[in-house]
């Protein structure tokens, strides 16, 4: 029911209440983990989006300086993807029922994405290297703070890995909600991508 | 309508954590009632320590020959309080402690959807407490540089606490918001996903949507503040040029460069202007649901305050830039935000009126959360009309940073949302302790507390006028601006704030007393229709709700019904088994 309906009804009458006695309280079917996901995920979005806007509100000042684009910056950006390739296939090999291969491919993106990180710690590396220091100039500030929090977000999801990992080993108990796990899991993974590939763009159009 | 058309439970009974220890009993709880006073006491403690910190800055102010404080301190206390009360003290509270406490039992939940969180939510809320606290006894002391902490000056030599206490009140800043985001989740999932079997949205009472709103609100406006204090921290600590222009101190050149301020500026009045309204939501809620109930009568307009709530949310988030008229801004952006403004003075005025229409021909007992909540509208309203004034930019400019602005934001989200508070912990507190909180106590601190407030605010605005300049602790010999009789005026406004000081502890000590020694509350004392006092116990055990989770079968706004005998039908009562008033065979049907 979209928020209008919502907003127009009036609770009040006998039969709207005809209606409402019916309502099982619930506002969406979802299940409480992926509605939580959700709220966080735009929460999350809000936050990148204002250090967007920061970072380009802060360019438009005469002193910034065009950031070099280490090429390792490319390597890490196909690491990160494949690792959520490696998700996808996850919940694919789920969905034949074939546990292993899901392990397999869990355990393979779980190494992609600490890959990844520490990709971009010798990114840092490289620049710190030229002398580019956090304190040298606003945009490279800027690089290593959006990589940073972007690398907690991984930690994040790592941690969450874990537990998903942990529950596929009991994957075949009945009551189990690893489908549900590795399906969230893989979303948290496509939207820190997608994150990723925003801030890297942004990076490069400087 | 027989019963059995109601849908089976959909919500699996959801395994209630247990306690095993005292200690996750009592201390680390997961009960969201437990949490909600955890989170008020706290609150409550942490706000005591900003109202002492206004009562010398109200005595330097009054009597500058005694010099109680320096300059340096009464920058430092100005920052202190006006940080404590909007973030610390009001936001905790609405949020964490009433929201907590009522969200689930007005929406028929056994408790919030994820306790665990809950629960380090307000542990994290206490450690950000705790390192604010920390700043008072750090070498430099905490910081001075004004609640907004605008750079560059908040960072640099010259402001009291640029040693460490800037940098814990960016942390504890960024602690809170993370414990917050923490509770924020479980408040919106828990309205949207735990409620009870017929308790659609449009049946929830208006303070679960004043708080439900507020907290989207925050979700969405308290990362503007994040990003905020990690660039400031970043600048501080690493030396970068986010905020920082070139700047010469003390005749060194420093090494920062080319950093804007404005965009600090911007960032934090993104947070700062939706925060009035996190503030003011929740109060909006908890006020109508007062009205109503106090006044036997169904909100007026009911609709039309669920909407006003949702569109002043949307709208606070296009306004911001009315706290930057003298930032030097284009006159257009000047001209965009100034009608903005102007707009979201609409559905602000509706609630008004509705809240007046309720009361119109109500039964309107005169209880104290009636009396609160009679001082909000007066309060809210004067405080509401001079922000038509400010938000235009030509009558700003003149007023801007004068006695006008402090006496309009202190009466529109200082003494407002305070006295609901009051009003509202009058109100609960039969529900969450079982006793009542006495009466001629409570009198008393109600009319000096709200008299008081307007001897302390109103004679403020006159100091605006004549062009008395906020955030001074000295007004000097300059006789132009500082008449004589603006001193005596600041005396006097000192004697009144003492007073409401005063009063307050007369509450602390209602509400510690009447815990033990208090009348024990009836049932359902105000004879109110909401769930939360439908539980099988008063005060509600763990878990809320016996066996069953209440059905919902009506809004909450059913007083004086014709045809019911009682004046109020509880929300969890279906038609058929409502006892008619004599002479009607059904609701609203007369016998003919
Ligand atoms: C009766 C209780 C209160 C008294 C006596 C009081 C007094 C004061 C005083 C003397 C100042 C400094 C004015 C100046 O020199 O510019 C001030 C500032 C302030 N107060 Fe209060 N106040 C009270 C309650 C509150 C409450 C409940 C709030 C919650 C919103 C609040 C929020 C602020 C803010 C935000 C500032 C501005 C701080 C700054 O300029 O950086 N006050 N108050
Ligand atoms: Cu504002």
């Amino acid at each position: 029911m979209s928020i209008f309906s919502i907003l127009s009804q009036k609770p009040w009458t006998s039969d709207q209440a005809k209606i409402d006695d019916k309502h099982s309280g619930k506002s969406s079917s979802m299940p409480l983990p992926r509605v939580a996901l959700y709220v966080s995920m735009v929460v999350m979005g809000v936050l990148f989006t204002l250090f967007s806007v920061a970072y380009i509100g802060r360019m438009a000042y005469g002193d910034w300086r065009v950031l070099p684009e280490p090429p390792l910056l490319w390597f890490n950006s196909l690491v990160i993807l494949m690792s959520s390739f490696a998700f996808h296939k996850a919940t694919l090999s789920l969905k034949e029922n074939n546990n292993r291969r899901t392990r397999e491919y869990l355990f393979l993106a779980g190494a992609l994405t600490l890959g990844f990180i520490t990709g971009q710690l010798f990114v840092w590396r490289e620049l710190v290297s030229f002398g580019y220091f956090v304190s040298t100039n606003p945009s490279y500030a800027f690089f290593y703070l959006l990589t940073a929090l972007h690398i907690l977000h991984l930690i994040g999801g790592l941690i969450a890995w874990l537990f998903v990992v942990y529950k596929s080993f009991t994957a075949e108990d009945e009551s189990s909600n690893f489908p549900l796990s590795l399906n969230l899991c893989a979303i948290y993974w496509h939207f820190l991508l997608m994150v990723w590939l925003i801030l890297f763009t942004m990076l490069l159009l400087t | 309508m027989s019963e059995s058309i109601i849908p089976e439970s959909e919500l699996e009974e959801v395994e209630l954590y247990h306690p095993k220890s005292w200690w996750t009993e009592k201390v680390f709880s997961q009960d969201a009632k437990l949490i909600a006073i955890q989170y008020g006491l706290t609150a409550f403690a942490i706000g005591f320590v900003a109202l002492v910190l206004s009562w010398f800055m109200r005595i330097q102010i009054a009597f500058p020959e005694m010099a109680i404080i320096s300059e340096g301190t009464y920058y430092q206390f100005i920052t202190m309080h006006g940080m404590i009360m909007v973030v610390y003290l009001l936001t905790a509270l609405f949020l964490g402690a009433f929201g907590n406490y009522l969200i689930p039992l007005m929406v028929g939940a056994r408790d919030m959807v994820f306790p665990y969180l809950n629960m380090v939510s307000y542990w994290t809320y206490l450690v950000a407490v705790l390192v604010l606290f920390v700043s008072f006894f750090t070498p430099g002391g905490p910081t001075g540089a004004g609640w907004t902490l605008y750079p560059p000056q908040a960072i640099l030599g010259g402001t009291p606490g640029q040693e460490t206490g800037i940098v814990l009140m960016l942390v504890s800043l960024c602690i809170f918001i993370v414990g917050f985001t923490m509770g924020g989740l479980n408040y919106v999932i828990t309205v949207l996903q735990a409620r009870t079997r017929g308790m659609t949205l449009m049946r929830m009472p208006l303070t679960v949507w004043g708080i439900f709103t507020a907290t989207v609100l925050a979700l969405f406006a308290f990362p503007a503040l994040f990003v905020s204090a990690v660039m400031m921290l970043f600048d501080k600590l690493l030396m970068t040029s986010f905020f920082m222009p070139a700047l010469v101190e003390f005749g060194e050149n420093l090494s920062y460069g080319g950093g804007s301020p404005i965009l600090f500026q911007h960032l934090f009045w993104f947070f700062g202007h939706p925060e009035v309204y996190i503030v003011a939501l929740p109060a909006f809620g908890i006020v109508s649901d007062l009205i109503s109930i106090h006044a036997r009568k169904n909100i007026f307009g009911f609709r039309m305050m669920v909407w006003a709530i949702v569109g002043i949310g949307a709208l606070s988030f296009i306004v911001w830039a009315h706290h930057m008229y003298v930032s030097g801004m284009n006159p257009y952006f000047g001209f965009f935000f100034a009608t903005t403004t102007l707009i979201i003075a609409v559905p602000t005025a509706l609630k008004v009126y509705n809240w007046i229409l309720t009361l119109w021909k109500g039964n309107i007992h005169l209880t104290i959360p009636m009396l609160f909540c009679l001082g909000f509208i007066v309060t809210f309203l004067n405080g509401g009309l001079t922000g038509l004034f400010l938000g235009n930019v030509i009558v700003d400019v003149p007023l801007s940073d004068t006695y006008f602005v402090v006496a309009h934001f202190h009466m529109v989200m200082g003494i407002a949302p305070v006295l609901v508070i009051l009003g509202a912990i009058y109100h609960w507190y039969p529900l969450i302790t079982g006793k009542m909180l006495h009466d001629g106590m409570g009198r008393f601190h109600f009319w000096i507390t709200f008299v008081g407030s307007y001897l302390i605010y109103f004679p403020m605005h006159y100091l605006g006028f004549i062009g008395v300049p906020r955030r001074y602790y000295e007004m000097g010999q300059t006789e132009a601006l500082y008449t004589s009789s603006a001193a005596d005026l600041n005396v006097f406004i000192t004697i009144a704030a003492l007073a409401v000081g005063f009063a307050q502890l007369v509450f602390i000590y209602n509400v510690f007393w009447s815990a033990k020694n208090g009348k024990v509350a009836e049932k359902n004392p105000w004879k109110s229709t909401s769930l939360e006092w439908q539980t099988p116990e008063q005060p509600p055990i763990h878990g809320n709700f016996g066996k069953e989770l209440p059905v919902v079968y009506r809004w909450a706004y059913d007083y004086s019904v014709p045809g019911a005998e009682d004046d109020f039908i509880p929300q969890d009562v279906p038609n058929e088994k409502v006892k008619l008033a004599e002479g009607y065979t059904e609701l609203g049907v007369e016998k003919t």
